[in-house]
């Protein structure tokens, strides 16, 4: 709810609130909202941050959070994804192209979907319920993992196909193995590869839905998170008024991802001249 | 040394050559000579060990690939190298492209010192390149080499592990007469050391001047072998001699 036009009202009724009247600001935090404290605050043009609710290390908390669960869901969905499109790639057999639909299917799979069938599977009536993983940043991991993997194997095997005949012919050629025809391709498609893990982190760090159900957006007592990522606190912040932490978030959010966009790039460009 | 006998090679249920029978000797350039499309690559590719013969064997020294084991098969792969049409360098440097060789043929430790650059160069490299004439061009990256470089460096990396027989297939097909030159010569380089070469090319002339045999291989398989200066003087099949005088036309 949009606060700033409450708090221009009430100052219409009861005139503009002067500074030291700190109890007009303490009733009307019990009253109507905590949020809204934050919002007359600003009205006064307080700095922005020394008011928030938040104890010290939320933010940080939020972002730690976030980068553990997207970056292990990444990193174990490419451990997986990529010998399995190297595998599909390198390999012909009855069926292949039903493989390639249902991997290039599962890019478009509805990330609430996830996080339901995530939150089934681990619920105490689920095959996984005895390891009790309800609202942990595991069950997070799980689903991010399940959202990841369809678009690294998809642009993963898309990259790897697209390596020419031809230096696959040489590495063989020249004496290389299976294995080192493999490693050339992997080599020749890395930037494809590169891709492929950006795009599925990019997924699994924007991701909203699924989280917010398999981990269910908690903060311990002192404030620090233990399963909001910076995606379910700007959701939490957006539609409790708090626009500014949220644009924060989002902003945290934003540079995150251009970090790991440019540190891809750059090693990759360092590859080339090797 | 290297020998094939009696081999057949079919794709999709069609028959590329039949009762096949070639063979290259240590020091000797064996050109095999016919039109585009007759099986010159799959021949090659057959001696090469990269295709299994449906039919026939294909030996090294006596061995036969096929009948070995898969470790001594690729023992006896790794003595033959192949030149394609295509250079099909790597995404790498033109010293990183012509040391591949070698550095499947090395321990594990080595090929992870060298991917992180703390081997040295193997001398083998240089001098490879040296005889294609681009021992300068060691650091640059692959793709800012022209066609012709590429295709010499593509040479490059096949002699740098001094294989047993070298395998061309056209090798000279889309080069202008200078690279052409710089690739005959380093044919000549390679038998001086040597090494058996087969040269597959339609270019007849190229044929004679590179070769010390000819096969002439057309639709119904070789048609004839011998010497350079008999084949392209005195074929005694009348195919041969069609196809040599221009009137065999595909």
């Amino acid at each position: 709810m949009p606060l700033e036009p409450v708090a221009q009202s009430l100052s219409a009724v009861f005139g503009a609130p002067e500074a030291h009247d700190l109890s007009l600001f303490f009733n009307l935090s019990l009253l109507l909202d905590f949020s809204l404290f934050r919002d007359l605050s600003l009205f006064l043009d307080l700095p922005l941050f020394l008011d928030l609710p938040f104890r010290e290390g939320y933010v940080r908390s939020i972002i730690y959070v976030s980068l553990y669960v997207s970056v292990t869901a990444v990193t174990l969905s490419t451990l997986f994804s990529v010998p399995v499109a190297v595998l599909v790639g390198f390999s012909e057999f009855p069926g292949k192209r039903f493989v390639k639909s249902v991997v290039n299917t599962g890019m478009g799979f509805p990330s609430v979907v996830v996080g339901l069938l995530v939150l089934f599977a681990v619920s105490n009536q689920g095959p996984l319920g005895s390891l009790e993983l309800v609202f942990t940043r595991e069950a997070m991991i799980m689903s991010q993992f399940v959202l990841a993997t369809p678009p690294i194997t998809a642009i993963t095997l898309a990259a790897v196909s697209g390596v020419d005949d031809g230096v696959r012919d040489a590495a063989r050629a020249l004496g290389g193995t299976r294995l080192d025809v493999a490693l050339v391709v992997l080599k020749e498609a890395r930037y494809g590869i590169a891709t492929a893990i950006l795009a599925g982190f990019g997924r699994a760090v924007s991701e909203v839905g699924s989280v917010l159900i398999v981990g269910g957006n908690i903060t311990s007592a002192d404030g620090i998170s233990k399963t909001r990522t910076l995606t379910t606190a700007i959701q939490l912040e957006a539609r409790q008024g708090q626009y500014e932490t949220a644009m924060v978030l989002g902003a945290v959010l934003v540079a995150l991802v251009l970090t790991v966009n440019a540190v891809v790039v750059h090693f990759g460009d360092e590859g080339v001249t090797r | 040394m290297l020998r094939a006998t009696g081999v057949s090679q079919s794709f999709g249920g069609e028959r590329v050559f039949d009762d096949l029978s070639v063979e290259v000797d240590a020091g000797e350039v064996l050109g095999v000579i016919g039109p585009s499309g007759v099986g010159k690559t799959t021949l090659l590719r057959t001696l090469a060990l990269s295709l299994e013969p449906d039919e026939g064997t294909v030996a090294l020294d006596g061995t036969d690939a096929w009948a070995a084991e898969e470790s001594d098969r690729l023992a006896l792969r790794r003595r033959v190298g192949m030149v394609f049409q295509e250079a099909s360098l790597f995404d790498a440097s033109v010293r990183r492209n012509v040391e591949y060789g070698l550095r499947v043929r090395s321990a594990w430790s080595d090929r992870i010192a060298a991917a992180v650059g703390l081997a040295e160069t193997p001398d083998a490299v240089h001098e490879s390149l040296d005889v294609v004439g681009l021992a300068d061009k060691a650091s640059q990256h692959a793709a800012s080499l022209s066609g012709g470089e590429a295709q010499r460096v593509s040479f490059a990396r096949a002699l740098a592990y001094d294989p047993d027989v070298l395998l061309l297939d056209e090798p000279t097909s889309d080069l202008d007469p200078r690279n052409t030159a710089v690739i005959e010569d380093a044919i000549a380089e390679a038998r001086d050391r040597d090494i058996g070469v087969v040269v597959a090319t339609h270019d007849m002339h190229q044929a004679e001047r590179v070769a010390d045999r000819v096969a002439v291989l057309l639709d119904d398989g070789i048609t004839e072998v011998g010497s350079t200066e008999r084949i392209f003087e005195d074929p005694s099949d009348e195919r041969t001699r069609k196809f040599i005088s221009g009137e065999l036309v595909y």
